[in-house]
């Protein structure tokens, strides 16, 4: 599925927008970086509370397409700093990350992205 | 042509071979603790007792080098002398000393066909400057070496710059390594750019995205334990090769002191305020061990930490 429609469908927020054309085909979720690093897969979107400016370089190397933070936090400045010059999508939503995560579960198996 | 004798003769010859060159004055105490030809024995025994030395030279009033006294000539005093006789007396006067412009080889020539424990450093005109003793050495030299403990012949290769990988066995030339990224250890906020830099350069040489993946992420791991563990600078490396890529992290920092247990899924040593970050999950050298294809890590306490991951370019190590 493509993040853009993603973004479109449960109305999240984009506070840095880098390709929006690209296709999301799996999803992780987690405050451990190492567990992130662990299991989450190329082309994933990350849920996570973290929002210091090391979740972009974590999503750098696993090659996660987009963050996206829940409980309507805000990503410290120096994060969308780096955020910037990585090109990377930050999202954020008002939902819980159980609900949030729920929902793009639902949608990505639904349409057969994982 | 120098032949060990013992443990510290040994030491001491593996260790001057790397500062051979390094001349005495670097070393010697200075000014050195003397007394003059006219002194008492019985003062000049309180000198050494207070002190702690168990020999000192001997000058005349003009500075210049007369002898030297040691704890045996102090025996000799007590055996069959009077302790109100003076140094010159008793004192060796057929002294071998050095010059400070004389290098470590000299001393270690003296060393192994003299025996003395102490020498006596005189400057052109004569004059004594300092005392080198083979302690002094070997003190001076740990101060150069900081945290390197040389002990066998592995080490001194590391004292020379050099490391032999011990999963490939070839020497790991920190020269000529492809990438190279020092580790800001002050900063948790900069930990992943040497990984993402890492990544850049992988993908710019046409490395297959799959295995770029497991090496940044990899490298990110070893960074962020330079950062939240070393509290010392450190380094990335990586060399490509035909059919393997080598990366190489180190540090100077404490080390591990267990290597086993730091090994284990869910044990940190983590301060608080970076598990809040999200590190210090316990899971860091676990995942390097999962996404390479070798790794081997190297560290003892207070010796920093040498970690070295092969990634092969094809499918043999799985």
């Amino acid at each position: 599925m493509i993040l853009e429609d993603i973004i479109s469908e449960f109305n999240l927020e984009l506070v840095n927008e880098g390709n929006l054309k690209v296709k999301i085909n799996a999803g992780v979720i987690g405050d451990l970086l190492s567990e992130v690093m662990r299991n989450g897969k190329e082309n994933c979107i990350w849920i996570t509370h973290q929002t210091h400016q090391n979740i972009i370089a974590v999503a750098e190397v696993i090659g996660a397409k987009a963050i996206l933070i829940p409980e309507n936090l805000n990503y410290l400045p120096e994060t969308l700093e780096r955020a910037k010059d990585m090109r990377i999508n930050l999202l954020k939503t008002e939902l819980s990350g159980f609900e949030i995560t729920g929902k793009i579960y639902k949608i990505l198996k639904d349409n057969g992205s994982i | 042509m120098i032949s060990p004798h013992n443990d510290v003769d040994k030491l001491v010859n593996i260790l001057s071979k790397v500062f051979s060159n390094t001349s005495i004055e670097n070393i010697m105490s200075s000014p050195p603790i003397v007394v003059t030809e006219e002194t008492k024995i019985k003062y000049a025994k309180e000198v050494m007792r207070i002190k702690g030395i168990s020999g000192m030279p001997v000058i005349k009033r003009n500075l210049k080098l007369a002898g030297i006294l040691s704890i045996e000539d102090i025996i000799k005093v007590f055996e069959s002398g009077d302790l109100n006789d003076h140094v010159d007396k008793w004192m060796t006067k057929d002294v071998v000393y050095l010059s400070n412009t004389d290098t470590i080889m000299k001393f270690l020539e003296l060393n192994d066909s003299k025996k003395f424990g102490r020498y006596p450093v005189c400057n052109d005109s004569g004059k004594v400057v300092g005392v080198v003793t083979k302690l002094d050495i070997l003190e001076w030299m740990f101060k150069k070496l900081g945290y390197i403990y040389v002990h066998d012949d592995r080490r001194y290769k590391t004292l020379n710059k050099q490391f032999v990988s011990s999963i490939t066995g070839e020497e790991v030339n920190r020269e000529n390594s492809d990438f190279k990224f020092k580790v800001n250890y002050k900063s948790v906020e900069m930990v992943g750019l040497g990984a993402t830099k890492l990544k850049k350069f992988l993908i710019e040489k046409g490395i297959k995205q799959d295995l770029v993946r497991k090496i940044s992420i990899s490298t990110y791991e070893g960074e962020a334990n330079i950062v939240i563990h070393s509290n010392s600078e450190g380094c990335i490396y990586c060399w490509i090769n035909e059919d393997h890529i080598k990366v190489f992290i180190e540090d100077r920092g404490k080390g591990i002191e267990d290597i086993e247990t730091a090994l284990t899924e869910g044990y940190s040593t983590a301060p608080e305020n970076v598990r809040e970050k999200g590190f210090g999950a316990g899971m860091g050298l676990p995942n390097m061990k999962r996404f390479s294809d070798r790794m081997t890590l190297i560290s003892s306490l207070n010796k920093g930490v040498k970690l070295e991951m092969l990634f092969y370019l094809n499918d043999q190590g799985g």
